[in-house]
């Protein structure tokens, strides 16, 4: 499976994210939509850091700033610090089972959480922290398809 | 991350990527349109499978509510009249009235630190920047941004909105603030001696010129005075169905000669 193989299947979830993040949800559960692009970001650098590394991270980082109407930078800093984790611990990772991979994920998006609210706290904005344990679940179990769908991906480079 | 650093500081200190973020706008329309998709489908069948007896209900409670409108509308007509040739015997600034065009929210911000929603109305249609924007219950916010076909509103709740009000009961003026919550907004700078309660109402004061006067904007639900503060901690609960509503009215604004005929013609 070459670049190229990768990339077709990788734009068309990042339309579909892109689909799905605009779904219109009520004000009050907005904040429990999980970031589908971040989830994207997770499977793609954990399955192929080689390729997609820092710099798919800080690209995706972009994407999302401009989808999501927020300040040029915000999400490339976050994503590009979550991919350098990932990319730091992948090797343990990709020994992982499924459940644990989820568990990771669950951390990963509370991670990032803290780290927004860290961000609007500097930029002067509401923190949004309520209900950050429901956003991880959620995320996770997000997570699960598009796990199964990327390591189709990887078992066939494999 | 000195790449996203840098994005940052030149985002929040200048200007630079603001045109390539209305170019954004217009290609992530298409997208919400989409994603808007599932609820038209749920609309249309909703409409194809009531029943005859549900709709015959539907259309005697709708006419027994519009007849109750219209006698409204009669008293406010002569209301309307009264009041103008009041203010014109009193040599006061122009009135304004207002005429409407209902439009349709076809997607909202994915962002819950941003409260604007994507309208099906744009230039072809006389949609201009600034332009009010109500639902049925009060005032939802001013459009930001005209596409052809398509405009973006700001919402009265988004951090970066600020309206002014009075209060209803005593004309009490202030600023009413977005807090980035669809429930919630505050009033800045009220001093701890003002006459202000919960339960008071606030409608659009229309200084600055933006918003027209009288419109509701939300009722007072909690007022904190904390010792040794120059002001009040007032939040309020907007009046409009900020996360709900789905049809929309742009309020266009006529003015003293428009109005004049308008009320000719209402007579």
């Amino acid at each position: 499976m070459n670049s190229d193989d990768t990339l077709r299947p990788l734009i068309a979830m990042l339309l579909v994210a892109m689909v799905l993040q605009f779904f219109p949800i009520s004000g009050s559960w907005l904040h429990l939509k999980p970031n589908f692009f971040l989830l994207i970001m997770i499977a793609w650098v954990l399955y192929f850091p080689e390729r997609y590394g820092i710099e798919f991270a800080a690209l995706t980082g972009l994407l999302t700033d401009l989808v999501l109407g927020s300040a040029i930078g915000y999400h490339v800093l976050i994503f590009s610090i979550s991919g350098l984790i990932l990319i730091f611990f992948h090797r343990v990772v990709v020994y992982l089972q499924l459940i644990q991979r989820v568990v990771l994920v669950f951390m990963l998006v509370i991670m990032v959480a803290f780290m927004e609210a860290g961000m609007n706290s500097m930029l002067d904005k509401p923190l949004f922290l309520d209900g950050v344990f429901w956003l991880g679940i959620i995320s996770a179990l997000c997570w699960i398809p598009l796990d199964k769908l990327v390591s189709q991906f990887y078992s066939h480079q494999n | 991350m000195l790449f996203g650093i840098l994005l940052l500081t030149l985002d929040t200190y200048t200007s630079v990527f603001d045109i390539s973020k209305t170019e954004v706008s217009k290609v992530i329309i298409p997208v919400q349109i989409l994603s808007n998709f599932p609820y038209q489908v749920k609309d249309w069948v909703s409409m194809n499978t009531t029943s005859r007896t549900q709709l015959e209900q539907k259309n005697v409670s709708l006419e027994k509510e519009r007849l109750i409108l219209l006698g409204k509308l009669q008293r406010s007509a002569e209301l309307a009249a009264e009041n103008l040739r009041l203010r014109q015997l009193l040599n006061a600034t122009e009135l304004l009235m207002q005429s409407v065009l209902v439009t349709e929210v076809i997607g909202v911000s994915p962002n819950p630190a941003n409260h604007f929603v994507t309208v099906n109305r744009g230039k072809v249609d006389g949609v201009y920047l600034g332009q009010p924007v109500l639902d049925e219950e009060g005032l939802m916010g001013q459009v930001i941004e005209v596409f052809d076909n398509y405009s973006q509103v700001l919402l009265i709740t988004d951090l970066n909105h600020a309206l002014p009000v009075q209060v209803l009961r005593n004309g009490l003026r202030s600023v009413a603030e977005g807090s980035s919550d669809y429930n919630q907004m505050s009033l800045r700078f009220v001093s701890p001696t003002v006459d202000i309660q919960e339960g008071d109402e606030l409608v659009s004061s229309g200084l600055g010129g933006r918003f027209p006067v009288g419109y509701p904007v939300g009722t007072v639900s909690s007022i904190i005075q904390k010792p040794g503060e120059k002001f009040m901690d007032i939040k309020l609960k907007p009046s409009a169905k900020l996360d709900r509503s789905r049809h929309l009215l742009l309020v266009f604004t006529l003015k003293d000669g428009d109005m004049i005929r308008a009320v000719n013609e209402q007579r």
